[in-house]
């Protein structure tokens, strides 16, 4: 075997650099992917446009059920934006912080039709599943300090006919949201509003373009972070 | 819009799928070794549920919800049961899986299932769950413990979806129906009136005619917001379509027709404005949860196990005769999940 000549070293090298160039370029050319799992007032397709619309150096994924969330999160992500106890059960941390008049919590009302629901002694409650049925079930007790019979259900509209065919006795939700549900009820609805604060979404990264996607977000236009109950990000 | 009854007739055999859930339409979802084997999620140790299904687009949805939320807490084995061989299928399946829950899903499968019971002839059964029948709204008397969540989108969740598109107020909702479905409308009238939502049914014969049809739409438009189309088999025949509900609806006053069945909202031919159908995969996810009911109460039913109604609700527009004829909210367009132009 003939020792290689230095000419022909140099173009090897030269190859190298230029092969660790491509890979380089065709990195930064993916689009970083963002997986969104948050339960908002308005449906999955229209939310998954408008955040699309927002973030247009992003391919935007938002998913309405935990199964169609972790799926996703088998395909590959670069950032996870969802609430924070969600993050934390899938080893995720939110690098970027949520924010609503300063505060990174937001309260929580059990909503009932008629008299003000009690929380010790509501029987059962219908809630948004975010968590799975063991982890929301945790979340929905928390949150009362009681463990009634918890109706969980995908999407944030289908509350209400939880309550309009009297499945639960009250249902629970972010304060900011009975407005939306008040809107399309002519039932008196009548809400307590909890003491335990839970936080607001926040943004995990999940993969090399995870500071792009965080950057991206907090650049986000403030009309569309209002949708996710959010005013800044920190 | 012009109405166009030739290619209207065209399409009605996709009318006749999407009403009665027919096993004929997708594509098999894994073919298994076992005969009618659909599919299966193990879960070693735990009990099985089986699940008796057509292999359909919208059962497989309902599949999906159903594994998401039952895998690891039990075993899954899903087969068809419909056909020639159902009985061997099923009798199999029950001897070799023993399961401690039976879903059932859709009219076909219930038959079967019902068919299975007589000849087994056992002293019990585990309890079925029934999911995707028509006008299912008391629990099952054909089959032994069974329980079940009808099919039929509650009009109080169907009027509530409404008001969130409509810009004028839907205070009454006009419903033509035949003497057996009087009972199913009343009771859903009685719901509807929480929500101050009004009824006015308008009665037709037995077997109408299209100008019977034409009649009572004409009637019953001058004293509603809206028009509720029941999934009445009866009323939805090809001619009645064609030369009863078509040209009476396109026809002043207009009024925003609310139809159960995705094939009956076509931008093409004017005749349901919305459709409301149930949320498929949420639906998987409401049976499961009947499924952990059920094991919280050792699998024996009670009197509480009554039929639910569906949850879960996906709502589509025909947008160009809802915005040539109606006036829709601002936003109405963010509560839609399928948009027709």
């Amino acid at each position: 075997m003939s020792v290689p000549s230095r000419t022909r070293l140099g173009l090897q090298a030269l190859a190298a650099i230029a092969a660790t160039e491509l890979v380089a370029q065709t990195a930064q050319a993916r689009t970083a992917k963002l997986l969104v799992f948050l339960h908002v007032a308005l449906k999955q397709r229209a939310f998954e446009s408008e955040l699309q619309a927002a973030l247009p150096g992003l391919e935007v994924r938002a998913v309405g059920r935990l199964g169609d969330f972790e799926r996703g999160l088998e395909d590959g992500q670069d950032a996870v934006l969802s609430l924070p106890a969600l993050l934390d059960s899938h080893g995720l941390s939110g690098k970027l912080q949520g924010m609503r008049g300063g505060s990174p919590e937001e309260r929580y009302s059990l909503v009932g039709a008629g008299a003000v629901p009690d929380p010790a002694r509501v029987a059962a409650v219908g809630a948004l599943d975010l968590l799975g049925r063991d982890g929301t079930n945790a979340f929905v007790y928390a949150l009362l300090g009681a463990k009634p019979k918890v109706e969980r259900v995908t999407k944030f509209e289908d509350l209400l006919p939880l309550i309009q065919m009297q499945k639960v006795d009250a249902i629970l939700l972010p304060t900011r949201l009975l407005s939306d549900l008040q809107s399309v009820s002519r039932l008196t609805l009548t809400q307590r509003e909890l003491a335990k604060l839970v936080k607001l979404p926040a943004v995990a990264s999940a993969g090399a373009g995870g500071a792009e996607a965080l950057a991206a977000i907090a650049r986000m236009p403030a009309k569309v972070s209002r949708t996710l109950g959010v005013d800044e990000w920190r | 819009m012009a109405l166009n009854r030739r290619s209207f007739l065209l399409g009605l055999p996709l009318v006749a799928g999407g009403l009665g859930c027919s096993a004929n339409s997708g594509t098999a979802v894994t073919r298994a070794r076992s005969p009618g084997r659909l599919a299966s999620a193990d879960s070693p140790g735990k009990p099985t549920v089986l699940v008796c299904m057509p292999d359909t687009k919208q059962t497989r949805e309902v599949w999906s919800g159903l594994k998401d939320e039952l895998a690891g807490h039990f075993a899954l084995v899903a087969v068809d049961v419909d056909g020639d061989r159902g009985n061997e299928v099923l009798s199999r399946a029950m001897g070799e899986l023993h399961p401690v829950c039976v879903v059932l899903m859709n009219n076909p499968t219930v038959f079967a299932y019902a068919r299975y019971q007589a000849t087994a002839g056992l002293a019990s059964y585990p309890p079925a769950i029934v999911v995707m029948t028509s006008f299912l709204d008391r629990r099952p008397t054909a089959i032994a413990g069974a329980t079940g969540i009808s099919y039929e989108v509650p009009l109080i969740t169907v009027v509530t979806n409404l008001r969130k598109l409509m810009s004028s107020p839907v205070e009454r909702v006009g419903v033509i129906r035949r003497m057996p479905l009087h009972s199913f409308v009343t009771r859903q009238a009685e719901l509807a009136r929480r929500e101050q939502i009004g009824v006015i049914e308008q009665p037709v014969s037995l077997d109408p005619n299209a100008a019977e049809l034409k009649y009572a739409l004409r009637e019953v438009k001058q004293h509603c917001d809206a028009i509720w189309v029941l999934n009445d088999d009866r009323l939805l025949s090809e001619r009645l379509i064609a030369d009863g509900w078509l040209p009476g609806l396109n026809e002043r006053p207009y009024k925003p027709a609310i139809v159960g069945a995705a094939s009956l909202v076509s931008p093409g031919q004017s005749f349901g404005t919305f459709a409301v159908l149930p949320d498929h995969g949420a639906l998987g996810v409401q049976t499961a949860n009947r499924v952990f009911d059920l094991a919280d109460a050792n699998f024996k039913l009670t009197d509480h196990d009554e039929v639910d109604s569906p949850l879960s609700t996906t709502t589509t527009v025909d947008l160009v005769q809802a915005r040539e004829r109606f006036a829709l909210r601002q936003d109405a367009l963010e509560q839609v999940d399928h948009i027709l132009e």
